[in-house]
C-alpha cells in the first residue's frame, strides 16, 4: 500500500510538470497576444514595448524562458506577477483561496449529505412511488444550469432582491475569520446552487451502482448468512457501490477547489474562479497560468485521495 | 405592467431592449433629461427616421442640481462595479472608471464641473491659462499655470503641493515602469505639439527641459509647436495630478511601479483607505478583484476645491453578475451601480424605477473600421458601397434600442466640440450617408463606381471580418456580414475575445483585417482632436497596439489634422476638426455605427449626478445621500 502511494505521489508530480510545460508552451509559445504589449497597454510606443518585453524576459529564447519559468514554479514557488497590478500571483491565490474553499468544501458536504441518502433510497425501493420521485427531482436539477439557477434563487429568496427575503444575497460574503455566523450565512444559497446538481448525478449514479450491487452473489451470501438488512446494504452494498461516486467526487471536489467560475461571479464570492475570470478578460497571463497549475494540483491530488480510498473501499483494488 | 420576477430572471440572459418611447421628455424622471428644456437641440429628434429621445448635449441634465440646501452631507455610499479598476495610479488610468476614482482622490492642474463635457474649469490651477491672462505666450508656445496653495498630500507624505510636484507626474508618465497611454500622443514624440524635450520616441522619463519650475507654485511648459489651449485639455487628464517624488520615485523605478498599485497618495477630498504612515493601500482600502475603500482625506482644504464632497465614505463593491447589482441598487438603498447596467436592468428601470435611471449622450461611438491600405476596401467606391448597404437603425435595436444610443453618421459624437458643425445627428448629407436604415440601391450605384458593373462583387478576394465575441457584438458583425454577402461579397468572420481582437488582429496592421466590426472610441478630453488624431492620422499608425484601426493614411487627411491640431482659438477649432470629420465621411475611410448613451442606475434615497464629460457615469465628488 505504501508503495502504491508513492508512486501515485511520483505520478502525480510528473503530470503537474507536464501541466506545467503545457501551459508554458500555449501562454508563451502560442499567446494570444503579445504578452509585453498587453502590459504595455494602449498607445505604447514600439520602444516602450521593447523595453517591457526585455523586464518580463521576454526577448529571451524560448528554452531559456522555459527554465527560468520551471525553477520559479517548483523551487520557488513563484508563479509570477500580474501584468497589471504587479502583484505576486501566488499572494493573489492565496488570498482568494479561502472563500474558494469554504464554497467548494460547504457543497461538497451538502451534496453528499443530500445525494447519497437518496440514491440509496431509490436504490432501495426501486420503482415505488418515492424513487420515481426522487429521480424526477433529479432530474430537474441535473436539467437546470447554474447560472440561472443561481440568478433564480437569489430573485426568490435574497433578503434585498428576493421575493422573499430570507437569506443574504450577493456581494455578502465575508470570511470565517471576520464573522463566522455571516459567512455561514452568506454561503447557504451558493452552497445550495452548486450542490443542487451534483447531489442529483450522485443520487442517480449511486442509486444505479447499488441496485447493480445487490444483486451479487456476495449480497445474497450476506443476506443466507442472516445478517440484518440493513448491515447487507451499508456494509456489503454500499461499499462496493460506491466507488463510482467516491471516483466523481474526486474530480467534482478538485475541479471546484480549482474554481467554481459561475457560482463565484453569480453571488459576487471572491474566489480563484474570479480571479481567473478576471484574468482571462484582461488577458493576465501569469494569473492564468497560476490558476491553471493549481486547479491541476487539486485534481491530481483529489485523484490520488480517491485512488488511495479506493485501495481502502475495494479489498479487490488492494489485493491487485 | 410589472413582469414577474421568475420570467426576469430567465429574461437576463437575453440581451434585446425593446422599449418604446411612448412620449418624448415624458414624466419627471431624470431619462427625460434635457426636456425641461423649452428648446429641443437641433441635432436631436426624429431626423433620419429614427426617434430620438431629447437629450441636450453637453448640458446639465433636468433635476441634476450641484449644490445648495438640498444637498445633504454625510453617509456612506456604496458603489457596485462588475468591473474591476485597471489602474489606480493617475498617471497610468486611461479606463472610464479609474477615472470615477481618479477625480475624487487627486486634483489634476484643470478638471471639469460634472454638468458640461466641454467646458474645462481649473482645479489644482489658479485660472485657465489664456492670452488675455498672460497665461499663453510666445504664440502659443508658452503656457503658464499658477497652482493653488495650501494644497496638501495626504499621509503619509502630507507636505503641501508645489509645481516641482506636477512636473514629476508629467515626467514619470513616459517612464517605461508607468508607462502612461497618453504622454507620447499628446505630451511626446507623437503630439502635435510636444514638450521640448520630450519629442524624441527615445524619451523614457527623467526631467523634461520644457517644463520648468521657476517657484514653488508656478509651473511652465514649452511645447514645440503652438498648443494653446489644446495643451490646457490636456492637462485636464489625470497625468496632471501631483505626484511626490520623494515618496514616488523608489516605486517608478520596480517594473510595474509599485505606486498606485501598492501605494498612492491623494490630493482630492477623498483618500483610499490606507496605513497613514506608509501609504499602503493594497489589502488595507483595496482588495484587488473584491473591493475598495474610499474615506475623507484628512488633509485636504476645501476651500481650495471646488468639489462639495458631501460623502463621508465611499464603498466600492467589485464584481458580481449585473443584472443582480442593478438590481441590488434599484431595490436597496444608498447604492450605485458604477459600470454599465444590464440591458434587463435598464428595461426594469425605465418601466419600474423611472426616476432612478439616466441616460447621458456622450459616451463614445462604435464603428467599423475598414483596413484602408490593402485589400479590397483601398477602393473607396467599395467602402462607400457597403456603408450606404448598412442599416444602422438595425444595429441601435441590437444594443437595445434607442434608449442606448443613436445611429452615427459622423465621427465626433455628441458633446464633443465640432460636433454641430460637422453635422450633427443627421451627419453630411452625401448619398451613402443619407439612409441610416441602409439603401441597396446606393451601394449598388457605388459598386458600378468600383467597376464591378453588375452592382455586386465578383471579385475572388474573402473579407476577412474580425469582431468580438462579448455581449451584442457577434449580432452585429452578422448584420454587417449580411450587408457585405448582399453586395457580392465573400466573406470570413472571426469572433475572438475583445482584447484579442484588439491586440492581436485589428490592432497589427500586418494582419491586414478588412473589417473590423465592432471598434469604439471614448474621447480622451474635451477636443475634437482626441475623437479623430488616433485612429484617423496616418503617421499615428503603430506596427503593434494600433489605434488606427483602418489604417487610414490619406495625405489630404493628415494635412488638414495637422493644421486643425494647431488652431488654438476655440471656435475655429471646433469648426477645423469638423471639417476634418467631414473628409473622413467623404472618403468613407470606417463606418460610423452609433453615437452611444449611458444609462446609469442609482438607488431611490441617491441624489446622483452624472459627470457628462466622462460618459455619464456618477460624479462622486457631488453625489450625495438624500437621507444621510
Amino acid at each position: 500500500m505504501a508503495t502504491y502511494i508513492v508512486r501515485r505521489i511520483l505520478w502525480g508530480i510528473a503530470l503537474l510538470i507536464l501541466v506545467s510545460a503545457i501551459t508554458f508552451v500555449f501562454f508563451n509559445v502560442f499567446p494570444s497576444a503579445d504578452p509585453a504589449q498587453l502590459r504595455a497597454g494602449r498607445n505604447a510606443s514600439p520602444q516602450i514595448i521593447a523595453y517591457i518585453r526585455h523586464e518580463l524576459g521576454l526577448d529571451k529564447s524560448l528554452p531559456v524562458q522555459f527554465w527560468v519559468y520551471m525553477k520559479n514554479i517548483f523551487l520557488h514557488f513563484n508563479f509570477g506577477y500580474s501584468f497589471y497590478t504587479g502583484a505576486s500571483v501566488l499572494s493573489l491565490i492565496t488570498n482568494r483561496l479561502p472563500a474558494t474553499l469554504s464554497l467548494a468544501v460547504g457543497a461538497a458536504v451538502i451534496w453528499l449529505a443530500m445525494g447519497i441518502p437518496v440514491g440509496i433510497l431509490s436504490a432501495v425501493r426501486s420503482g415505488s412511488f418515492l424513487d420515481r420521485t426522487a429521480m424526477g427531482i433529479a432530474l430537474v436539477f441535473v436539467s437546470m444550469p447554474v447560472f440561472w439557477l443561481g440568478l433564480v434563487v437569489l430573485f426568490l429568496f435574497a433578503d434585498d432582491i428576493g421575493r422573499f427575503h430570507v437569506f443574504p444575497g450577493a456581494n455578502t460574503y465575508v470570511g470565517l475569520t471576520v464573522s463566522p455566523w455571516h459567512w455561514f450565512t452568506s454561503l447557504i444559497m451558493p452552497w445550495f446552487v452548486l450542490a443542487a446538481t451534483s447531489a442529483a448525478v450522485y443520487s442517480r449514479v449511486l442509486r444505479g451502482s447499488l441496485i447493480e450491487a445487490m444483486g451479487e452473489d456476495y449480497i445474497r451470501t450476506a443476506r443466507a448468512k442472516g445478517l440484518r438488512e440493513r448491515r447487507v446494504i451499508f456494509r456489503h452494498g454500499v461499499r462496493s457501490a460506491i466507488t463510482p461516486v467516491v471516483t466523481i467526487f474526486g474530480l467534482d471536489l478538485g475541479a471546484l477547489l480549482g474554481g467554481a467560475v459561475i457560482t463565484e461571479t453569480v453571488f459576487n464570492i471572491p474566489g480563484i474562479g474570479r480571479l481567473n475570470l478576471d484574468a482571462i478578460n484582461h488577458s493576465d497571463f501569469p494569473i492564468v497560468q497560476g490558476t491553471v497549475i493549481l486547479a491541476t494540483l487539486f485534481i491530481v491530488v483529489a485523484n490520488i485521495v480517491v485512488d488511495i480510498a479506493y485501495a481502502y473501499l475495494d479489498p479487490r483494488v488492494r489485493y491487485s | 405592467m410589472r413582469v414577474s420576477r421568475s420570467l426576469i430572471a430567465s429574461m437576463a440572459v437575453t440581451g434585446l431592449l425593446a422599449v418604446g418611447i411612448t412620449a418624448c421628455g415624458s414624466s419627471g424622471s431624470k431619462s427625460s433629461s434635457g426636456g425641461g428644456s423649452s428648446s429641443q437641440s437641433s441635432s436631436q429628434g426624429s431626423s433620419n427616421g429614427v426617434q430620438s429621445i431629447p437629450l441636450k448635449a453637453g448640458e446639465n441634465p433636468v433635476g441634476q442640481t450641484l449644490t445648495g440646501s438640498t444637498k445633504k452631507r454625510g453617509g456612506t455610499l456604496t458603489v457596485y462595479s462588475s468591473e474591476d479598476f485597471e489602474h489606480l495610479d493617475p498617471g497610468e488610468s486611461y479606463f472610464t472608471q479609474d477615472y470615477g476614482v481618479d477625480y475624487v482622490t487627486q486634483r489634476p492642474l484643470f478638471s471639469y464641473m460634472p454638468n458640461t463635457s466641454q467646458t474645462v474649469s481649473p482645479d489644482l490651477a489658479t485660472e485657465i491659462p489664456t492670452t488675455a491672462n498672460g497665461g499663453i505666450t510666445d504664440g502659443g508656445k508658452t503656457l503658464t499655470v499658477h497652482i493653488r496653495q495650501g494644497v496638501h498630500f495626504s499621509p503619509p507624505v502630507n507636505r503641501e503641493v508645489t509645481s516641482a510636484d506636477v512636473a514629476y507626474a508629467i515626467e514619470r508618465a513616459a517612464n517605461p515602469n508607468v508607462a502612461n497611454p497618453y504622454f507620447a500622443g499628446y505630451f511626446g514624440a507623437g503630439a502635435p505639439a510636444p514638450l521640448v524635450g520630450a519629442q524624441s520616441a527615445n524619451y523614457k522619463g527623467g526631467p523634461i527641459p520644457g517644463i520648468q519650475t521657476p517657484n514653488k507654485f508656478t509651473i511652465v511648459f514649452h511645447t514645440v509647436k503652438p498648443s494653446g489651449s489644446f495643451l490646457v485639455s490636456a492637462l485636464s487628464l489625470p497625468i496632471s495630478a501631483p505626484v511626490p517624488q520623494s515618496f514616488a520615485g523608489p516605486m517608478d523605478k520596480k517594473s510595474p511601479t509599485t505606486y498606485g498599485t501598492k501605494y498612492l497618495v491623494a490630493t482630492g477630498p477623498y483618500m483610499i483607505k490606507s496605513d497613514p504612515k506608509t501609504g499602503l493601500f493594497q489589502g488595507i482600502g483595496y482588495q484587488t478583484g473584491k473591493s475598495l475603500n474610499l474615506v475623507r482625506n484628512p488633509n485636504w482644504n476645501p476651500k481650495t476645491d471646488f468639489r462639495p464632497a458631501y460623502l463621508n465614505a465611499i464603498n466600492f463593491s467589485i464584481g458580481g453578475d449585473s443584472t443582480v447589482i442593478g438590481r441590488q441598487v434599484l431595490q436597496g438603498s444608498d447604492a450605485v451601480q458604477f459600470d454599465t447596467p444590464a440591458q434587463s436592468v435598464v428595461k426594469l428601470a425605465y418601466e419600474n424605477y423611472p426616476s432612478q435611471i439616466t441616460f447621458t449622450q456622450g459616451s463614445g461611438d462604435h464603428y467599423v473600421a475598414l483596413d484602408n491600405a490593402s485589400g479590397v476596401f483601398k477602393n473607396v467606391n467599395l467602402r462607400r458601397a457597403v456603408w450606404a448597404n448598412l442599416d444602422r437603425a438595425a444595429i441601435i435595436k441590437l444594443r437595445g434600442g434607442s434608449l442606448t444610443g443613436q445611429p452615427a453618421t459622423h465621427f465626433i459624437y455628441p458633446g464633443v466640440t465640432g460636433y454641430e458643425q460637422a453635422g450633427g445627428a443627421a451627419g453630411p448629407q452625401v448619398p451613402w450617408n443619407k439612409s441610416v436604415t441602409g439603401n441597396l440601391q446606393v451601394a449598388e450605384t457605388y459598386m458600378k463606381a468600383a467597376g464591378f458593373k453588375s452592382g455586386k462583387y465578383t471579385g475572388s478576394a474573402t473579407v476577412q471580418i474580425v469582431g468580438a465575441n462579448n455581449g451584442n457584438d457577434p449580432a452585429i458583425i452578422q448584420l454587417l456580414n449580411s450587408d457585405m454577402t448582399q453586395l457580392g461579397f465573400h466573406t470570413h468572420v472571426s469572433l475572438v475575445d475583445q482584447s484579442v481582437m484588439y491586440a492581436k488582429y485589428c490592432g497589427v496592421p500586418k494582419q491586414e483585417i478588412d473589417a473590423c466590426p465592432t471598434v469604439g472610441w471614448v474621447r480622451d478630453f474635451a477636443d475634437p482632436l482626441t475623437v479623430l488624431y488616433i485612429p484617423f492620422y496616418g503617421p499615428a499608425i503603430t506596427p503593434t497596439n494600433n489605434s488606427n484601426w483602418g489604417q487610414v493614411n490619406d495625405p489630404a487627411i493628415n494635412s488638414a489634422m495637422q493644421k486643425a491640431a494647431l488652431v488654438t482659438d476655440p471656435t475655429a477649432r471646433a469648426q477645423a476638426w469638423a471639417n476634418v470629420d467631414k473628409m473622413l465621411v467623404n472618403q468613407a475611410v470606417a463606418i460610423p455605427e452609433d453615437f452611444d448613451n449611458q444609462a446609469n442606475v442609482e438607488s431611490k434615497d441617491v441624489d446622483g449626478v452624472n459627470e457628462l464629460w466622462n460618459t455619464g457615469t456618477w460624479d462622486l465628488d457631488f453625489t450625495s445621500l438624500k437621507n444621510p
